[in-house]
């Protein structure tokens, strides 16, 4: 079953890691996010926060992917099927400040 | 319409012009060797009176907070530990169906998870649009304060 889980998470274009959390822990953790549980806490309430984020009274939480960025990589955060998925990404972006 | 004046009632109406309003005390001295009569009534007037400014003191104690006075009025130990069981069992009570209540469940976001995840990032012009408008926000936020005009505590006095 983790193999389904994540195989798509492998092939994520410039990854660098990813754990898949369920509410029981952590079901699946590879590269820079192995064995990081102290993250997969962090992201879990995160997230949870996010989730009781209401626009104008609407039944469900306004977005489909929380991303925790920081300047050299980004925290891409989903929820699926009861579980959370996470996948740390390179941030290549180079565009010029305006200030 | 008009004042009409009779010059035969003059004296009587002069005296209601000048009647004074509070009788005089002096007017009807009969010496005390007499009877009581006067004593009583101006006892019983001062008891009125008295009774008249306890109850306007009885209403202004009930209405008035006095958050100067620390030492309450005392319950008597039994009493205080009747409360103290009442409260707690009402606690118990409470805590009981707070700890029955489920925690909210996941909600699902999405049906494609890796779709999503492998989607395009936040362009730096939008993560810094924001950082902005977030910095706006907690600057505008940071300027409230209390207006305050008076003082929140007064000393009841009669000056």
């Amino acid at each position: 079953m983790t193999t389904a889980l994540t195989q798509g998470l492998e092939r994520i274009p410039d990854q660098t890691g990813y754990l898949v959390i369920s509410e029981e822990g952590v079901l699946a953790s590879a590269g820079e996010l192995e064995n990081d549980e102290h993250t997969a806490g962090v992201i879990m309430q995160m997230v949870r926060t996010a989730c009781r984020f209401r626009l104008h009274g609407t039944a469900e939480p306004p977005f489909k992917r929380m991303s925790v960025m920081f300047e050299d990589y980004v925290y891409a955060v989903t929820i699926s099927g009861q579980k959370v998925f996470v996948v740390k990404r390179q941030n290549n972006q180079r565009e010029p400040v305006i200030v | 319409m008009g004042c009409c004046f009779s010059s035969d009632s003059e004296t009587s109406q002069q005296n209601e012009e000048v009647k004074p309003l509070i009788p005089d005390p002096n007017l009807n001295k009969i010496p005390t060797n007499g009877s009581d009569r006067n004593a009583d009534s101006l006892l019983s007037s001062r008891t009125d009176e008295q009774a008249l400014l306890t109850t306007i003191l009885q209403r202004t104690a009930l209405n008035i907070i006095d958050v100067s006075a620390v030492d309450s009025q005392g319950m008597e130990q039994h009493e205080y530990m009747d409360r103290a069981r009442q409260y707690s069992t009402k606690l118990e009570v409470l805590s009981r169906t707070l700890s029955q209540k489920k925690p909210v469940p996941l909600p699902s976001l999405s049906s494609q998870p890796h779709q999503v995840l492998a989607a395009d990032l936040v362009s730096n012009a939008d993560v810094q649009q924001v950082s902005k408008i977030a910095a706006y926000a907690y600057s505008a936020i940071s300027q409230i304060k209390v207006d305050a005009k008076e003082e929140l505590v007064v000393q009841f006095a009669i000056p």
